[in-house]
């Protein structure tokens, strides 16, 4: 049960970083809001680390067997942080967090099937139904939408 | 177009993922993330620099509004702790869960100042159909 509620704590936390990111870039600009996400952020890694079992003992060989574009992951990041305080204010939080998991879950599939050769039929299955909810939902959306427009 | 960025961002979170989980299976999950953190500030303070954005600290925003960082690494600790215990796709199903929970009480009551958007039952055929699909992706 422990383990459950922190899955789902780990969930809210990730849609509240989202909306507490879009407020403050709205007021200070979205790169000055993405800096400041990675300056405390790299701070609460620093704490995290000390009060953590790990050591920071980076080898040479570790280096070396790091594979060079595995380092650009803070840089996608930042896109998606930028992109992200972007488009919040703009949508539904709900329909938000559902595309991004159907983006994710896409290229996620295609991802597995190129490095490991494999095609998980139920994720591939799963994302349409998910897909079908999601457009339904949409569609419902669009139609109340033109009611209201013709209404005025 | 809203929809297709959303998209967009999701496919570059599996890219991150990807990246990031290469990172930490070889230096850890708390250096790597010193690692991500430092990269992604490098690159951040460049986009300022070329875009010549100037950096000003505000008084009267809400301290809670620089909070968003540390979160973040709240998140990363709570996936760490679960990934273990309760596998990844469970996991991550649960977290969609906790997500969509959040959404849909931040969209209906407007919280945190964002847009009131009220839940409509009707859509509740639309939400059965994603939770259908998240179950099936999480039992296969």
């Amino acid at each position: 049960m422990f383990y459950i509620s922190i899955s789902i704590l780990a969930g809210i936390s990730i849609v509240l970083t989202r909306i507490i990111n879009a407020n403050l870039a709205k007021t200070i600009g979205i790169f000055q809001g993405t800096f400041f996400n990675y300056v405390i952020g790299l701070f609460f890694s620093l704490i995290f680390l000390a009060f953590s079992k790990e050591s920071l003992s980076i080898s040479n060989s570790t280096l070396q067997s790091v594979p060079l574009w595995a380092y650009f992951g803070g840089l996608v990041g930042v896109f998606v942080i930028v992109l992200s305080s972007y488009i919040t204010p703009k949508m539904s939080s709900l329909y938000l967090t559902l595309l991004i998991f159907m983006g994710q879950l896409f290229v996620g599939i295609i991802i597995d099937y190129l490095t490991l050769n494999h095609l998980s039929l139920g994720k591939v299955i799963g994302g349409f139904l998910v897909l079908i909810g999601l457009t339904y939902n949409l569609v419902l959306d669009q139609k109340q939408e033109v009611l209201y427009s013709t209404e005025i | 177009m809203n929809n297709l960025i959303s998209a967009f961002i999701g496919a570059l979170i599996a890219i991150m993922i990807m990246f990031n989980g290469t990172l930490s299976n070889i230096f850890g999950n708390y250096t790597s993330s010193i690692i991500i953190h430092i990269v992604g500030l490098f690159s951040i303070v460049l986009v300022l620099l070329i875009s010549k954005s100037k950096i000003k600290i505000h008084r009267k925003i809400p301290l809670y509004w620089y909070s968003a960082g540390a979160i973040g690494v709240f998140t990363v600790l709570f996936n760490n702790l679960s990934f273990p215990i309760l596998g990844v796709s469970l996991t991550l199903a649960l977290g969609l869960l906790g997500q969509s929970l959040a959404s849909i009480l931040i969209d209906h009551f407007g919280l945190l100042g964002m847009q009131v958007i009220k839940f409509e039952k009707k859509k509740c055929i639309g939400l059965l159909f994603i939770a259908l699909g998240i179950l099936m992706m999480t039992i296969f």
